[in-house]
């Protein structure tokens, strides 16, 4: 909109410049322009104009203006500064260096130029010439804020780290609203080794000035640091009301909470981060990942798939975009999203470790296949020369068993761990928790906790940190519950935690295929004798099955197989859509095609998204769409609750069901599996073996199919196995948690003797 | 650079501030209050809050301090009276918390919360029909489990314990599906020895998904008093995946062969179990053909003071209970008494026997290592049973004992079992009932170790269980001579 000039406003360059001050630089230029139009040549009219046109985004014709002024009045200072900042906001560093250095031969003492040209020298790492100028800057302006927090990015950027402290405290108490100094000044309390004590001051400032945002965004950086996570999130939290909602805090707290694993919480805040700044790839993406998190994979591809269509191939975006696509069941296409992403960053473990994370869920996928793809994202992991480990290696004494998770909670690693932990024998071994994303409300993790004689929170921690830790903690077997998956730590395995590393659940599909996982465990059903050559690691068969179930304490009473009320057989499948696959799918499809009645119900996360659901559904091509129902999320009772409208499971493949299948089980309620080669395929095969229903476990896809069609033809069987297959469970070596700590407890200390001699024959180092 | 602007709306934080209350997040609303407080004089709602904000952070004095200025400038805010009531309630003071809401019915004569306070407080100040009639009023009004649970508790201490369950199980068939009201009626019941009926509201509990370490582990209790150990271990089982940190919860885990045992029962463990059995222990134990004070009682006609026709003098009867040992030694010239347990509700069943000089509500433990005094006779009658390890017990018992005093002690015996295998770590064994047994060697060795020695040892049945004699040993040991 132009703006209006009235004969009986003010003269044009006095309008021009109340509105340039207001802030209101496009209104502004009308009156300026006419201003000089009309022959006004004054040098703070065409200087006026020029910040105008440069605002407004035509800065050619700014700078020419300048430069005019400049030359018109060699001893001001103004014009040069000016064009100074417009080359610097135009990313022209080296042209603004050179002119902020101008600006200070007319001016020396001219402050905003000192920092501004400090600023510039620490962006090109002259670190030392920009801590000289600031110094001298700020004992011309010794109350100036951004000066001495400049000083104290120079004193950072040249080691001085104690000094950097004093700096960035002093700017701190000259404005003490500034959260960007205040989280420098945190920082550099980090930095500074002085976190407990910089926190001490934080809460003695606190006291007169309790509500300041920013002081506390400066405390809750340090009391995450500290380890206070829970607190950290609290004094985030309170920052963002009271500062509000500002943008700096905001990403703290949403970054925050993603590390914390408060998915629901990260997610509304990083969506509120990337509605207000819609610019920022960065941001749209975290929330896409926030997304996925709490199981919106649709809307995270969507957000993704824009975000790629904007501003082109990137990496970070492709990774999450494959991993939401598979989560959709969209195995194929989220294979070759990770193939492209490797292809753009062939070096890189993140897009291999895509590839990892979606491979397993493609058919046809093979164990050489997957071990190679394991191998390429394991060999691609940074490696540091680490000192030598110094556990004592006497075979018999007490051992410090680590398991490194994200998920010791209520979550398949925590529900099919937790009972094998407990039970290992407290005087002979000894567990830390090395952990991401604790959650001690969660009864699960309070488990564990219980359970450990060490609970160690690993998530502020750089890989190099962890395994400096691990070492430090006098770890002697590392247990990864991790896998490549979302908040894995497997990474840091690379440079040896432990002097014994095993992989076990979580994202356990296959082999890690890491040089350093010494052992995976398992069990003769999911690795029979001759797919050792499958595996990089060495296998660790336990007796019975690999996994203890600990069925939770509320789940609901068996009923009756509802096929005896409803007069049809009800299939059922519980698990993610990432494991339904178009072959699979073409197997229900005949399944149903010959039991004309029957129906299948089909429930987990995703189909909590109506077009999700929809499109699942229109996959059953043939097939009445009253025949398949789709239901989505639920709390963990009802979920149990809901195999009571089920007859039978039909495992899926080529992923089998892990938890789920154990979790059908205890309602009572069999699953019918097609085992494969990979380790994924079949984990159903060694629950159900190891409850004693090997007979549920067939042998190709056609015994899958008649199997099906054969289970559901007998409803007194069917009836009879419901009525006691929970206390069958219960009584089988799948339950027996006391039976499989002592296993987990026997195969653990035979690797340890293993170690042992291998370093007393001198095989390892 | 990034300076923020500060919100400056106090009815807007306030309310910021109370949704992270009501969210428990009571560290978040700290700093928002603080600024609300900052930005303008406190308004009711906001001095409510911080009184909130007070009590999470267990500052009772701080929420009543809030309060008494709050309620001198506003003496007529109902909101304000309840709730000093109810923090006076929390403090103790029950004759203030009965003040405030008295007033507060005056305020608000039809507030059924202000009637459910009134009768809290009665029911704390013993003035029992006054507080059944004002429980009665508000639960009539409101289907508020606290106020329930105060009526059933209100009732029971009144000697109605049928009315008391029936207040409970009337609101479970309305639907109430709370655990904590499961779980008073399910005490009621086992205190009442309907263990079946437990068992049952148990279930209830369960089919409702109410998920409660402390509903399984009262389940786990009437199951093995029905004998249903196999059952009885299950829900120990899930009681302790519920509450893995509790160690009342892991001992009766541990003692169903769920979990390891520890060194001892834990002090919560015997204080809920006898409080919960001492109205029938007594009549229990009869039952039982336990003995072990009458036994007690013939060893120390043995003491040679005693056979001299000399007073012993004072007695401390560790674990005293319901005061047995006082009544089977009463024609003996021995005493004053004094008793100490865990259990109040066991203490004031010693109390009525008005034998005891005192009675002190204690950890023997605590008691052993908290006092100074010497005695001449100590016993423990049927307590050694709930520990493991002996050897700091013992030692703590001979530095109380004066040079030529008794203890005298009860203990069951560890046996192999029925394939000849030793249970427990061959010095005791925790076993199903939550009691240690204890190998003779192993004893031996720690009286040694204590400084004591056994001047008498008599093999004794401590009690029948199932038709068998538990046997067991009665112990008179004596600090041993330099």
């Amino acid at each position: 909109m132009n703006a209006t000039v009235q004969p009986d406003l003010p003269p044009p360059d006095i309008q021009g410049m109340t509105l340039l001050a207001a802030g209101d630089f496009l209104q502004a230029l009308e009156p300026l322009r006419l201003a000089l139009a009309r022959g006004d040549t004054r040098p703070s009219t065409v200087l006026n104009l020029a910040i105008a046109e440069d605002r407004a985004g035509d800065r050619l014709r700014a700078h020419r203006l300048m430069r005019i002024v400049a030359e018109a009045r060699p001893e001001w200072d103004e014009p040069v500064l000016r064009l100074a900042e417009s080359l610097r906001a135009a990313g022209d560093h080296a042209g603004a260096e050179q002119a902020y250095r101008q600006a200070l031969r007319i001016n020396p003492d001219r402050i905003e130029a000192l920092i501004a040209l400090s600023g510039q020298l620490l962006l090109r790492g002259e670190a030392a010439e920009a801590r000289d100028l600031l110094l001298r800057c700020c004992v011309l302006a010794p109350r100036n804020a951004e000066a001495w927090n400049t000083l104290g990015l120079a004193f950072r950027a040249t080691g001085a780290a104690d000094l950097a402290l004093d700096a960035f405290a002093t700017a701190r108490s000259h404005d003490p609203g500034n959260v960007g100094y205040a989280l420098h000044l945190a920082d550099a309390a980090l930095a500074a080794g002085d976190a407990e004590a910089a926190l001490q001051r934080l809460e003695q400032a606190a006291a007169t000035d309790g509500a300041n945002p920013a002081l506390l965004a400066a405390r809750g950086v340090i009391l995450e640091r500290l380890g206070r996570r829970q607190d950290a999130i609290h004094v985030l939290e309170a920052a963002a009301v009271l500062g509000g909602n500002d943008l700096t805090i905001q990403r703290l707290l949403g970054n925050l909470l993603v590390r914390s694993g408060n998915a629901a919480r990260a997610e509304a805040v990083l969506r509120d981060i990337a509605e207000r700044d819609p610019d920022s790839a960065q941001a749209r993406n975290d929330h896409a990942a926030a997304l996925m998190r709490v199981h919106r994979h649709a809307e995270a591809r969507e957000i993704l798939l824009q975000l790629l269509e904007r501003d082109g191939p990137h990496v970070s975006v492709m990774c999450n975009l494959a991993n939401a696509t598979a989560c959709l069941g969209l195995q194929a296409e989220a294979v070759a999203v990770a193939r492209r992403a490797i292809e753009a960053d062939p070096d890189a473990p993140h897009p291999r470790r895509a590839l990892c994370n979606t491979l397993p869920y493609l058919h046809g996928t093979t164990g050489p296949e997957l071990l190679a793809a394991m191998q390429a994202c394991s060999s691609r992991l940074p490696r540091i020369a680490q000192p030598p480990l110094g556990n004592t290696p006497d075979p018999e004494r007490r051992l410090n068993v680590g398991l490194l998770s994200g998920t010791l909670r209520s979550h398949p690693v925590g529900w099919l761990t937790v009972a094998g932990i407990e039970t290992l024998d407290s005087a002979r071994f000894a567990v830390s928790c090395l952990v991401q994303n604790s959650a001690l409300h969660d009864p699960l993790a309070r488990r564990f906790h219980a359970a450990a004689e060490r609970w160690i929170e690993v998530d502020a921690l750089t890989d190099d940190a962890l395994v400096a830790t691990a070492r430090a903690a006098g770890i002697d077997i590392l247990i990864d519950l991790g896998g490549y998956g979302d908040a894995s730590r497997i990474m840091a395995c690379a440079n040896r935690l432990a002097p014994v590393q095993v992989k076990w659940v979580g994202m356990q599909a296959h082999t890690s295929g890491l040089a350093e996982m010494d052992w995976f465990i398992t069990d003769r059903w999911e690795t029979p004798p001759g797919f050792e050559a499958l595996y990089s690691e060495r296998l660790l068969r336990l007796p019975d099955g690999y996994v203890c179930y600990s069925p939770p304490p509320y789940a609901p009473a068996v009923k009756p197989p509802p096929a005896l009320s409803h007069g049809h057989i009800t299939f059922g499948c519980f698990n993610n859509i990432a494991k339904l696959t178009p072959e699979l799918i073409e197997a229900w499809i005949t399944i149903l095609n010959r039991i004309p009645d029957a129906r299948l119900i089909l429930k987990t996360h995703q189909l909590t998204h109506p077009e999700t659901a929809a499109r699942l559904r229109a996959c059953f091509k043939g097939i009445a769409p009253d025949r398949i129902e789709t239901r989505g999320s639920s709390g963990h009772r009802v979920f149990m609750g809901e195999y009571d409208d089920v007859d039978i499971v039909l495992d899926p493949f080529p992923y089998s069901g892990g938890l789920t299948t154990c979790e059908a089980l205890w309602m009572g309620v069999p699953t019918i599996t097609w085992p494969g080669a990979i380790f994924a395929s079949r984990h159903s095969a060694s629950h159900l073996s190891n409850a004693g229903l090997a007979d549920w476990i067939a042998p190709t896809l056609p015994d899958y199919i008649a199997m099906a069609v054969e289970r559901a033809a007998d409803l007194p069987a069917l009836a009879a196995l419901r009525a006691d297959l929970r206390e069958r469970v219960r009584l089988s070596p799948l339950c027996d948690a006391p039976r499989f700590g002592r296993n987990l407890g026997a195969a653990l200390r035979e690797i340890w003797r293993d170690w042992c001699s291998r370093r007393s024959d001198g095989h390892l180092d | 650079m990034n300076v923020i602007s500060r919100a400056a709306d106090p009815d807007e934080l306030c309310r910021q501030a109370i949704s992270c209350l009501d969210t428990g997040r009571g560290d978040v609303a700290r700093p928002i209050l603080a600024a609300a407080r900052a930005l303008a004089p406190p308004s009711p709602k906001l001095i409510l809050a911080e009184v909130r904000m007070a009590l999470t952070e267990k500052q009772f004095h701080q929420a009543v301090a809030l309060l008494d200025s709050a309620l001198l400038a506003a003496p007529g805010h109902l909101d304000l009276r309840k709730r000093r009531a109810e923090v006076r309630h929390s403090l103790g003071d029950w004759e203030g918390a009965a003040r405030d809401a008295a007033e507060a019915i005056t305020l608000a004569p039809a507030d059924c919360d202000c009637k459910a306070l009134l009768g809290m407080a009665l029911l704390e100040l013993g003035l029992l029909p006054a507080a059944i009639a004002c429980l009665r009023e508000a639960a009539a009004a409101t289907s508020n489990v606290r106020y329930l649970e105060a009526l059933s508790r209100a009732l029971e201490a009144a000697g109605d314990a049928a009315a008391a369950l029936r207040v409970l199980t009337d609101a479970i068939a309305r639907g109430e599906a709370k655990p904590s009201l499961f779980n008073a009626a399910i005490v009621l019941n086992i205190r009442r020895r309907d263990f079946v009926q437990a068992v049952d509201l148990a279930g209830q509990a369960g089919a409702l998904g109410i998920a409660d370490a402390g509903t399984f582990s009262l389940k786990g209790h009437a199951l093995c008093s029905l004998g249903c150990h196999d059952e009885a271990a299950c829900a120990y089982q899930d009681a302790l995946k519920l509450a893995p940190e509790d160690p009342h919860v892991r001992h009766l885990a541990a003692a169903q062969g769920c979990a390891s045992p520890g060194p001892r029962a834990p002090a919560g463990f015997l204080k809920r179990s006898f409080d919960l059995c001492a109205g029938w222990i007594e009549a229990h134990l009869a039952g039982l053909g336990y003995r072990i004070p009458e036994l007690a009682c013939d060893v120390l006609r043995q003491h040679p003071s005693i056979r001299a026709g000399n007073p012993l003098g004072p007695v401390l009867d560790l674990g005293c209970g319901t005061g047995l040992v006082a009544v089977a030694l009463h024609g003996l010239p021995v005493g004053p008494f004094t008793g100490v347990d865990i259990s109040p509700n066991m203490l004031a069943q010693a109390r009525t026997k008005r034998l005891y000089a005192e009675l002190r509500e204690a950890d023997i433990t605590d008691e052993l290592r908290g006092g100074k005094a010497s005695w001449p006779l100590i016993i423990a009658a049927d307590v050694i049973s709930y520990m493991g390890e002996l050897g700091d017990i013992l030692h703590d018992i001979r530095a109380r004992l004066v040079p030529d005093g008794w203890f005298i002690f009860s203990v069951e015996s560890l046996l192999p079992d029925r394939d000849g295998v030793m249970p427990g770590n061959g010095a005791w064994a925790l076993q199903r009932q939550g009691r240690y047994v204890h190998a003779h060697d192993y004893l031996y060795d720690c009286i040694a170790a204590a400084g004591l020695r056994v001047i008498r040892q008599d093999r004794c049945s401590i009690r029948r269980e199932a038709g068998a004699d538990v046997p067991g040993l009665l112990l008179t040991t004596s600090p041993a001579r330099a």
